[in-house]
């Protein structure tokens, strides 16, 4: 194996393309979790966008639609959580356990007759840029624009957050539903409308794994990368920032792991298998560890249950 | 053009109470209105009613003779009826001027501009770009009423805004709100402090039970006639009688008691001595933030320091826990009752089962014994007329009265040789008060002794028999009750000296 310029851009290209369904899931949660509303049905969410999106392109035959169609059902099962939340004020903790554990079972059910059929082609962009320009060729072109897409969230978020007045109310109905409602802010129109983006994400997320990454539907084919986009959350400390770092470090780890198990590095297999998550967990704690900025970064009303005084 | 609100009629009821009963008043704009009632009178329902975030049964609100309807929040700010809540509702993750433009339709320019304008105007010194929660409750109070300026009010409503504010907090507020009033805003004042009735308000309205007993000008009342229409009963104004303790046996000395912090924001002690006999109370006066926190915890068995020599009933307890000196019958009442002294979310019974005695046998071989407990708490609220027998209620549904009632009569259940406690009446309504001011005196002439940290003077010289001040961490000298005065202790308090 030669480590040659090229192969190294090749080997950040696939880091890049293996961390966006994290992105994607982690970006769309933060927004929920700052609106104060802690679902823990990423997992399911995404399994259900994973196998919508397949069954809508084998169905339709157009990758347009199984991409928008992979979204609407990841809002769609939100929106679930959100009516048993909001609107009925169950449990968020049990609420989304049980998403989680509905959207594993529903997508099984719904994939039985779509295993084994192969996936489409996804059109990939500047295709002729990534061959003629050695190391960063790889890295910057001949990806899907879904990934593009990906890599400017956490930016478009951020900002989003920080600089605008819809961000601003988010924040504030994250920090304390009480007094937002007695400022006349509807604190449950804004959490469904987080839960339900943080459900459209984790459905494309859902789909890249289906229909770019490994283009087939596999059963449980997210294999808890919806667990580890929630801890990307909480350990980036909702920073959209240190989320995608948080992903790339995940991301890359994962894949340079799996290359010095193939060249046969004296190492246990299983704690090769583990150190994705313990370097991630250790980096993201330390470049979170201002406890001021985390005590501004956290929603303070996390997970509770808000009903207005009648 | 003057404003006038007037609520007509006005019934709320709650299952199990009636928190409005026809409400019915009457504001013009250029006076300062109080209304006055103890906690439970239905002040706050009537100013939630007020603000839209309570919908009232029935009754009309009219502003400027119209009927208006106030039927969310945005209602009220529609008609220019601001109000600042005892809680605040601030975001404290937030920055100043975030908090400002949630709920302003302005662009960001120029609401900078006009904040800055009311900051100059009424000299305001805020921050506007830190977060809301490095500031104190006397700026937060402030960035709240910021929050109603910029909209213009014509009615502004205050409600309990002095609970958190130290004294010098509260003149500068009450400056401000007689700004405002000269600038034509109409001031509601809800309160259950007299005084502050009497040195701000122009009129003055007494609820009781959810109903309006009384309006009247502040010019024809006292404290003592407003202090009764407002319990409803002529209070026994309680005096305590001098007792000689020359010959009594002394139950608690410490010497050399010194405490050096790493933490800014905690007070260093410095070589306090002092020394107690059985059944006398000793205030300990002082402006809050002296060092009477970390007195309290190093008394409690919080804080352990080295070198320090407490005596208790002949035996050496400065190294005990504060379970261990709760076995060696002393019983601490804390500052603060929702997060020191009791646990909110637990029911009351439980909340009396965190003290427990190896004698109490509230626990068997790990497991709870929920019955005798129960038993136990049943027989605190009786004894110590806490206004409900449900045990099994969840303490925060308790006003601050009758959780205050919980705690002492927890802590006195045991009957302990000394009691300590801080500021046992912080924020509590006038019968609440007085129950607890009659309960600290009895267990004086039960010849118990107990130690007062109080920064309410007219409560330290109503209960001590001797009283010190605490200053920058020192303690002043001891000065018996009799021969002490408020202005004696205003100048020790303020760090001078006297004779």
């Amino acid at each position: 194996m030669s480590f040659d310029l090229n192969f190294i851009g090749i080997l950040i290209g696939a880091i890049m393309a293996s961390s966006v369904p994290l992105i994607l899931a982690a970006s769309g949660e933060l927004i929920t979790e700052r609106s104060g509303v802690l679902n823990l049905g990423v997992e399911g969410m995404m399994i259900i966008g994973a196998i919508s999106g397949f069954a809508l392109m084998v169905v339709t035959d157009n990758l347009f639609f199984a991409v928008i169609g992979s979204m609407f059902s990841g809002l769609i099962i939100s929106l679930i959580f959100g009516l048993l939340t909001q609107s009925l004020l169950t449990n968020h903790v049990a609420t989304g356990l049980a998403l989680t554990i509905f959207g594993i079972g529903m997508s099984a059910m719904i994939g039985k007759n779509f295993v084994g059929i192969p996936g489409k082609e996804f059109p990939l962009l500047f295709l002729n840029l990534k061959e003629s320009i050695p190391f960063l060729g790889p890295i910057f072109f001949g990806h899907s624009i879904i990934l593009y897409f990906a890599f400017g969230l956490p930016f478009l978020t951020n900002y989003f957050l920080k600089k605008t007045k819809t961000g601003l109310i988010i924040r504030a109905v994250g920090d304390s539903p009480t007094s937002a409602s007695n400022q006349g802010i509807n604190v449950t129109l804004v959490r469904y409308s987080c839960i339900l983006y943080g459900g459209a994400m984790c459905g494309l997320a859902g789909a890249y794994l289906s229909l770019i990454y490994t283009p087939q539907w596999i059963e449980n084919m997210t294999g808890g990368r919806g667990w580890i986009a929630l801890a990307l959350v909480v350990f980036a400390t909702w920073s959209p920032i240190k989320v995608l770092i948080g992903a790339l470090i995940f991301g890359g780890i994962t894949i340079l792991q799996l290359h010095m198990q193939a060249v046969g590095l004296r190492i246990p297999v299983q704690l090769l298998s583990a150190l994705p998550y313990i370097m991630t967990i250790i980096v993201l704690v330390v470049i979170s560890r201002d406890s001021r900025k985390i005590k501004l970064n956290t929603p303070t009303s996390l997970g509770q249950i808000f009903y207005k005084e009648k | 053009m003057n404003t006038k609100l007037k609520v007509s009629e006005i019934s709320k009821i709650y299952p199990g109470c009636i928190a409005n009963d026809k409400v019915s008043l009457e504001f013009i704009s250029g006076k300062i209105y109080a209304l006055l009632g103890e906690n439970g009178a239905g002040k706050s329902t009537l100013v939630k009613i007020l603000s839209g975030v309570v919908k009232p049964d029935q009754g009309e609100v009219f502003l400027n003779n119209e009927s208006i309807k106030l039927n969310s929040p945005l209602d009220a700010k529609k008609n220019n009826i601001g109000m600042v809540f005892q809680h605040f509702n601030l975001f404290e993750t937030l920055s100043v001027f975030e908090n400002l433009s949630i709920d302003s339709d302005k662009k960001d320019e120029d609401l900078r501009i006009l904040v800055n304008d009311i900051l100059k105007k009424y000299n305001f010194k805020i921050d506007l770009d830190i977060p809301v929660l490095n500031l104190s409750a006397g700026q937060k109070q402030k960035v709240e009423i910021i929050r109603c300026l910029i909209r213009n009010p014509k009615v502004l409503i205050m409600d309990e805004p002095t609970s958190v504010l130290t004294e010098q907090e509260t003149d500068d507020l009450f400056i401000s709100l007689k700004q405002f009033s000269k600038d034509g805003i109409l001031i509601i004042y809800i309160t259950h402090k007299l005084k502050e009735v009497l040195s701000l308000c122009d009129e003055v309205a007494v609820m009781r039970k959810g109903k309006v007993v009384s309006v009247s000008n502040t010019i024809d009342e006292k404290i003592e006639s407003l202090a009764n229409k407002m319990v409803g009963e002529s209070l026994n104004t309680i005096k305590k009688k001098i007792n000689n303790f020359k010959n009594s046996e002394e139950i608690l000395k410490i010497s050399n008691l010194n405490f050096k912090s790493d933490d800014p924001y905690e007070t260093n002690l410095n070589d306090l001595n002092l020394s107690l006999k059985k059944g006398e109370c000793l205030g300990i006066a002082g402006i809050s933030g002296n060092g009477q926190n970390e007195l309290f915890q190093i008394l409690s068995g919080e804080i352990i320091t080295e070198g320090t020599s407490i005596m208790f009933r002949n035996k050496e307890i400065s190294k005990l826990n504060p379970r261990e000196r709760r076995e060696y019958l002393m019983a601490f009442s804390p500052e603060d009752r929702i997060s020191q002294a009791a646990v909110p979310e637990l029911k009351i019974f439980e909340n009396v089962a965190l003290n427990n005695f190896k004698s109490s046998n509230f626990f068997e071989k790990g497991l709870v014994n929920e019955k005798k407990i129960k038993e136990h708490a049943k027989k605190i609220l009786s004894n110590f007329s806490v206004n409900t027998d449900n045990v099994e209620l969840k303490s925060q549904f308790l006003s601050g009265g009758n959780l205050q009632k919980l705690i002492i009569g927890r802590e006195l259940i045991t009957s302990p040789e000394l009691l300590v406690c801080f500021n046992p009446t912080w924020g509590l309504d006038v019968g609440a008060i007085n129950y607890i001011h009659e309960t600290l005196i009895k267990i004086n002439e039960q010849g118990k002794s107990s130690i007062l940290i109080s920064t309410d003077n007219d409560e330290l010289l109503k209960l001590s028999d001797r009283i010190c001040v605490i200053y920058k961490g020192k303690l002043s000298k001891i000065i018996d009750a009799d021969s002490v005065t408020a202005e004696k202790l205003g100048i020790l308090m303020g760090g001078g000296s006297i004779d």
